[in-house]
């Protein structure tokens, strides 16, 4: 992720940005568009850039994991049940029960990637596999148990929908935040906020602490690793736990921050879209977060050409149909970053389980 | 040692097998053995549910739930669901409780048109009844209406048109929107246009300019369009960013999505099908009202007639539209505009006001 | 002590169990463990399970559509399988098969029409199932010459081509392939010409399984001869193993990889192709929920072996088909079908466990089914 690579998506975003200001000039400020297009953007972001951080972790140390989606899916499910469960069985005020729920997310997510590790590093199973089993894992343990719970007067509770505690408070940057119009993107919520700080964090505990060293030596040639004292499995282990936490902040965002409910299966294939940020950002945390904004800016592209469908000029009505702007975000996302990119290099360990 | 494992597995497999297949059924531990639907006194009322889950909080749980009024009443004897995992079992899943003697099959959703017909046709001995599957004679229901075949349809036009009004005369700054799932969906697309249609009918009226933007979640796939509050939630911030003050959450989950998160930013927010006062406890703050398609009552209606012996036989019977009470949110609701709402509602339902809209969108 | 010609018999059994020794041992595992979920939510897991077996294998009709539901998840299977052999992650099945039925659906309601003749079922079905492979074909060789040209990551490519494919579908069914009988209120295209459907195997009513099946099976032997028994497959092989071996060895590794994912591509088009020909007859939203998924797992249960697809593509299509009698029995969420799944593929491929738990000693052999993400 170099500067001039940036720069170029920085740009293909302010484009995206400036046809829809264009579009809908007549109706709103620039000024309104621009913020609201980045606070979209944003919203779309997070998800997206927590997962891919999950699969960075894993992949540094040579662990493939395409077990994201199934690990947000399982993470929004326990810990919007804890929260519901703080608040409405042992009566938690709204806010430390979300704090709770944004917990047992977490946990959720640890012990999904535990799941991972156990298979991948312990028993050595293709790395694939793992993924796939908690992919489809997730969706069934948590569509099963949604049903028990809370459909029907069998249910846990009586198919009653107990009292949700809300959704995380908005946290505003002072000063910043009381700017006219633009302010708006600096008032977010906890999630988002962290999403970002966690993408600088990763930068640093990657490129420039001895546990990011040895993370990459794990996961570009672990034998070297090994034979220099660095305890492969260790390693291996805890980076791909580390990565199911991120994983499980992600589906906190989805039933936590973003809306207060559950879905079965509501995560909707975000972390397999995640799982491509991550290969489009070439494994670097700045790399993974700027796919994840070119495909946030994509989908805030086409819900503002929705939103000002009527003001679209008729030399480009194709744009007014609803399926054509759907497939936008992802082929710009494929083709600019595929365009921009190229050929991106994983980690040489990647994939590969470790044997003594 | 090895071998000892070998045979023992073969044995367990075998084993289970045989008490699998064959032996006598232990009574179930909690669940109520079905009885004999076969028979004729027994009253069985089976609910074939679209590709989904029963526990949608959208249509098929409506469905089920008037299916359910229909067992707690006393009407139905025994009352059963299968989900349809996918469209191919749509025939399949009709058969099994046909096969299994139910005397009332519901099929939910407007996929189900055509399976529903063919079934009605093979046993005409079992009534049918078809939500949302707006049925006509043409060429491939030749034989429509059946006897055995009622389709309950709503006038979602109606509703969307109740609702638009409602939202053009409540907007402060003339800024309204709607988050839907995909327009391919007739049911949906009606609930868009008549909310256009009811928001313009009130700016000719007053005198007033409304931009009216709907937004349709066509970007995935049909089984993902209804199921994404997370995509509803962003798209309703995203209009709320630009100055919108009423949004209509109109398509299943993916529109609670967006009720959720109008109500959570202290945005007026209207549901859709139920009166979400009740399934979405969470926005009932600024919940201004829901456009309704009640399933449950006029479902109920028609198993009771099912039962007594007197089933319609023209095909169809609708289902009243109209919109949920004001709840939390009444005390903002000015007199003139209650007044203007009711008279519409007696307008529309009395048809002396039509929508203008058509049943389907369009080619 | 055991004379020594019933220890002879002992091993023959054994040598014969041997292979299928752990597999099945892990389903067994994972349908014990599926049952003890269901108890503790207060179920009859030994109902659930008459009703699963009875609704796949009770009755011929169950056997069939048994079947009917296997024949796309045996294409769709050795779509992802045929990829992984050639090194590459096809995520992309999903659209592939989208496609495949779209296009296929098009040449079977409009061909005759453009032509302004009927056409013979000996060459409308042929031309029909080649456009939905072709699509199919397209659809998967694009991410692989992207692979092969820019170095494009074919797992990027194929997720993002997936939700091209259902929004290109979703714009065809509601534009120009829309049934235009104006009573039609469906997004969906018209219904194919009778010339242009494939046939059921037997003409009994309420028996679907269709030739579509017979042709899966047949496939998966063309493909077992494809990768074992030419040079194609060898260099396929080679370059999934090892791709700078294969370049020095002069296979051209480059268009390997397109051949590999086009290949790929159009199995998982035939998948949706037979659906449309041989099943419903037209193609509409709604249709292939997830088949590109569940091949993911097919592929991987079956350890990437054609012959191997076919079983788990038979063991999947069982249960899926099976949940609907086991619903409708217990009432228990079809849920837990996909729970029993990712167990049977936890224990398949984690064998450790499963010669852990009974004591079977291991075979220091492993297969490598997937190569990671390497370049």
């Amino acid at each position: 992720m170099n500067g001039r690579r940036f720069a170029i998506i920085v740009f293909i975003i302010a484009i995206m940005f400036g046809t829809v200001v264009l579009v809908g000039i007549s109706k709103n400020t620039p000024l309104v568009i621009i913020t609201s297009m980045i606070a979209t953007t944003i919203a779309v972001a997070t998800p997206l850039t927590l997962g891919a951080l999950c699969g960075l972790y894993c992949e540094r140390a040579g662990v493939v994991n395409i077990g994201i989606e199934g690990t947000m899916l399982g993470a929004a499910f326990f810990g919007w049940l804890a929260s519901i469960y703080m608040n409405t069985i042992f009566h938690f005020p709204a806010m430390p029960s979300l704090i709770v729920g944004v917990m047992a997310a977490v946990l959720t997510g640890g012990l999904f990637a535990l799941l991972h590790a156990v298979l991948s590093i312990t028993f050595k199973v293709d790395q694939i596999i793992g993924g796939t089993v908690i992919n489809i894992l997730a969706s069934g343990i948590t569509g099963f148990l949604n049903r028990q719970m809370f459909f029907g007067a069998g249910s846990v509770f009586h198919g009653n929908i107990p009292d949700s505690p809300g959704v995380l408070p908005t946290i505003r940057i002072p000063l910043l935040a009381d700017i006219p119009v633009i302010g708006r993107v600096f008032i977010q919520q906890p999630i988002a906020w962290s999403a970002i700080a966690l993408v600088i964090i990763t930068q640093i505990v990657i490129f420039h602490t001895r546990w990011g060293l040895r993370t990459r030596a794990v996961g570009e040639h672990p034998r070297a690793a090994d034979t220099v004292g660095i305890n492969v499995i260790r390693m291996r282990y805890f980076n791909v736990i580390i990565g199911g936490l991120l994983a499980g902040l992600a589906g906190a965002y989805f039933t936590l921050e973003s809306i207060s409910s559950f879905q079965p299966d509501m995560t909707n294939g975000r972390g397999f879209i995640a799982l491509a940020a991550m290969i489009f950002g070439n494994w670097t945390p700045f790399g993974a977060w700027s796919a994840a904004l070119v495909f946030g800016a994509a989908q805030a592209l086409q819900i503002n050409l929705q939103f000002f469908r009527t003001l679209i000029p008729p030399q480009l009505a194709v744009l007014q149909n609803s399926y054509v702007v759907g497939l936008a975000p992802y082929l710009l996302t494929m083709v600019i970053l595929t365009g921009l990119i190229g050929k991106t290099i994983p980690p040489a360990a990647d994939g590969k389980p470790y044997e003594k | 040692m090895k071998k000892f494992y070998t045979l023992m597995a073969v044995v367990l497999l075998a084993s289970m097998f045989l008490s699998a297949c064959g032996g006598a059924a232990p009574a179930a531990n909690g669940t109520p053995t079905a009885p004999d639907c076969t028979k004729a006194t027994v009253f069985c009322v089976g609910d074939v549910t679209d590709v989904g889950h029963v526990d949608d909080k959208s249509f098929n749980q409506s469905t089920w739930e008037g299916v359910q009024q229909a067992k707690a009443n006393g009407t139905a004897d025994w009352i059963q669901f299968i989900e349809t995992s996918d469209s191919k079992d749509y025939a399949k899943n009709i058969d099994t409780f046909a096969q299994a003697g139910y005397k009332v099959i519901v099929t939910t959703g407007f996929n189900l048109t055509d399976p529903t017909y063919a079934a009605a046709k093979q046993y005409p001995n079992i009534l049918f009844i078809g939500v949302d599957q707006g049925l006509q004679k043409d060429a491939n229901h030749p034989d429509w209406p059946l006897p055995n075949l009622v389709a309950l349809i709503f006038h979602e036009d109606q509703s969307g048109f109740l609702v638009g009004a409602l939202a053009s005369m409540m907007s402060k700054s003339h800024n309204i929107g709607g988050v839907f799932g995909t327009d391919a969906v007739p049911a949906v697309w009606r609930y868009g246009e008549g909310y256009r249609a009811g928001a313009a009918y009130e700016d000719k009226k007053n005198g007033t300019k409304t931009t009216i933007t709907n937004v349709y979640h066509n970007d995935v796939g049909f089984n993902l369009t209804f199921t994404d509050p997370t995509w509803g939630a962003t798209t309703a911030q995203s209009m709320i960013d630009k100055g919108t003050d009423v949004i209509f959450g109109g398509g299943g989950i993916t529109g609670n999505g967006a009720v959720d998160k109008t109500a959570s930013d202290k945005v007026l927010a209207i549901g859709v099908d139920t009166d979400q006062y009740y399934t979405l406890p969470e926005a009932d703050a600024y919940l201004l009202t829901s456009a309704m398609k009640p399933i449950p009552a006029p479902l109920g209606v028609l198993i009771g007639l099912a039962k007594a012996g007197k089933f319609p036989t023209n095909g169809q019977y609708y289902g009243a539209s109209g919109f949920a009470p004001y709840h939390d949110v009444a005390s903002k609701v000015p007199a003139n505009v209650d007044a203007e709402m009711q008279s519409l509602l007696k307008a529309l339902t009395g048809g002396t006001l039509q929508t203008g809209v058509p049943d389907a969108k369009p080619q | 002590m055991q004379r020594p010609d019933e220890q002879g018999f002992f091993k023959n059994l054994q040598r014969w169990l041997e292979p299928l020794l752990v597999p099945v041992l892990a389903i067994l595992t994972a349908v014990i463990l599926g049952g003890i979920i269901v108890k503790v939510v207060n179920g009859d897991p030994i109902a659930a399970y008459r009703g699963l077996i009875q609704g796949a294998f009770g009755s011929p009709r169950a056997l069939s559509e048994t079947a009917v539901w296997a024949t796309p998840y045996i294409f769709a299977g050795l779509a992802v399988a045929f990829a992984f052999k050639g090194g590459l992650f096809n995520i992309g099945a999903e659209g592939q098969i989208a496609l495949g039925a779209v296009f296929a659906a098009l040449i079977g309601y409009a061909l005759p029409g453009w032509l302004h003749t009927s056409l013979p079922a000996y060459i409308h079905i042929p031309l029909a199932v080649g456009m939905g492979m072709l699509a199919g074909a397209i659809w998967g060789g694009i991410p692989g010459a992207l692979k092969a040209y820019t170095g494009g990551h074919e797992v990027i490519n194929t997720i993002m081509m997936n939700y091209i494919a259902l929004n290109l579908t979703s714009f065809l069914l509601n534009g120009p392939m829309r049934d235009p009988d104006p009573t039609d209120l469906s997004a969906r295209t018209p219904e194919i010409a009778p010339s242009a459907r494939i046939p059921p195997l037997f003409n009994i009513p309420g028996m679907r399984v269709h030739w579509g099946f017979v042709l899966a099976l047949v496939v998966a032997v063309i493909i077992w001869w494809l990768l074992w028994k030419t040079t194609l497959g060898f260099e396929i092989r080679t370059v999934g193993a090892n791709p700078d071996a294969a370049k020095y060895a002069g296979i051209n590794v480059k268009r390997t990889i397109i051949i590999t994912m086009a290949i790929s591509g159009a199995l998982a088009g035939l998948a949706g192709a037979i659906e449309v020909t041989a099943l419903n007859y037209r193609h509409e939203l709604g249709f292939s929920t997830g088949y590109g998924f569940d091949a993911i797992a097919i592929a991987l249960l079956g350890k990437t072996n054609p012959y191997g697809v076919i079983l788990a593509a038979l063991l999947f299509g069982a249960m899926r088909n099976g949940a609907t009698r086991m619903q409708f029995l217990t009432q228990i969420p079809t849920d837990i079908i996909s729970v029993i799944q990712a167990l049977i593929l936890l224990f398949v491929a984690a064998d450790a466990i499963i010669r852990f738990i009974y004591r079977i000693r291991a075979h220091e052999e492993r297969v490598v089914l997937t190569r990671g993400w390497g370049g």
